[in-house]
């Protein structure tokens, strides 16, 4: 159990990560998107901290720095890579979920929710139709 | 990267690897946790999940043991020596869903009918709903009723194409927390699915606005 929130929690610190390369390519309301996903991932982040923490297992660190699955030039590709991290979250709290119960799962619903939430909001943005995937989280 | 396995690498990849099967959930655990992103469904939750699983089996056994001696003692004192009929199983604890998926998915589709400028939005989210109905009547073994679902509740006729969507809204959160609530008291092998479909409503509520 705790080692799939271990997994959640080193994937929010890498989407941590992505985000602050995103946000930089990004302006408006756009950019106010980048800092709002930014901030409810490190919420869970903390949150996951303290729980695991709290229970005595391993508490993944985030590394320095993440290879990227391409390269973040421009608006576009930042979009792309702002979709991709949320359906990319949304898969490891989706895993979470058997391996859970009770406030756990519940913890991975909210986080797999939330993820699938940014992801279609992140395909409106970027003009992705359709926006939303019948799974989320579901590798396809 | 670090810890010399940079094709886990969470971001990384020249083709990543991000559609993992879920039977990749069971295999074996990497070292390094941080990198999740390219391997995440690989990444560490091996015994965990196995573990889960395993007593949620447990948990299932038990609970055929007690529903075949309750089903045991049914037959003895209802039917078997004087020919009546055995008691129908269960409905099936998703049964709820699959017939929410349904409803779903009809709503949607009259929606499209009484205002065809919505196909565009709406059509993507009414497959989804099918699609759940038949993922669901798939895990749990129910067919699907024939396909004249009523649409209960819905009046197309009368009103803005914004009162319909406020309808729809609505019907989406409903169906978000049942599915959240399946979720929840879902076992192991059920709890990812229904919590995509929960996943799911929540994001047709965007494409509702």
């Amino acid at each position: 159990m705790s080692e799939a929130l271990a997994a959640a929690l080193a994937a929010e610190h890498a989407a941590i990560y992505a985000y602050g390369l995103i946000g930089v390519r990004l302006s408006d309301g756009a950019a106010e998107q980048a800092r709002s996903a930014e901030a409810a991932h490190r919420s869970r982040r903390d949150g996951l901290v303290l729980l695991l923490t709290e229970r005595g297992g391993p508490v993944p660190v985030a590394e320095p720095a993440y290879e990227l699955p391409f390269a973040v030039t421009d608006e576009a590709s930042a979009l792309r890579l702002a979709v991709e991290v949320e359906e990319r979250t949304a898969a490891v709290w989706r895993a979470a979920l058997p391996a859970t119960e009770g406030a756990d799962r519940t913890r991975a619903l909210n986080g797999l929710t939330d993820a699938a939430v940014r992801a279609t909001r992140w395909r409106r943005t970027a003009g992705v139709n359709p926006a939303t995937v019948p799974f989320p989280g579901r590798p396809t | 990267m670090s810890g010399g396995c940079a094709e886990r690498n969470v971001l990384a990849g020249p083709e990543p690897d991000r559609r993992t099967d879920d039977a990749a959930v069971s295999a074996p655990a990497p070292s390094a946790a941080p990198m999740v992103l390219t391997c995440r469904v690989r990444s560490g939750n091996t015994n965990q999940t196995i573990g889960a699983a395993g007593r949620s089996r447990r948990e299932v056994v038990q609970a055929v043991a007690l529903a075949a001696l309750v089903g045991a003692t049914g037959s003895l004192s209802g039917c078997g020596l004087f020919g009546g009929e055995p008691d129908p199983p269960p409905p099936d604890p998703l049964a709820p869903l699959i017939t929410g998926a349904l409803d779903l998915a009809a709503r949607h589709e009259a929606a499209i009918a009484a205002f065809p400028d919505l196909a565009d939005r709406l059509r993507p989210v009414a497959e989804a709903h099918r699609a759940h109905a038949a993922e669901l009547s798939r895990v749990t073994g129910t067919a699907l009723p024939s396909p004249t679902a009523t649409v209960p509740g819905t009046d197309p006729g009368a009103g803005s194409s914004t009162a319909l969507l406020g309808q729809l809204r609505e019907a989406e959160r409903q169906g978000r927390e049942a599915a959240a609530q399946a979720c929840a008291g879902a076992p192991a092998d059920r709890a990812a699915l229904v919590g995509s479909i929960a996943a799911a409503r929540a994001t047709h509520l965007e494409v509702l606005r």
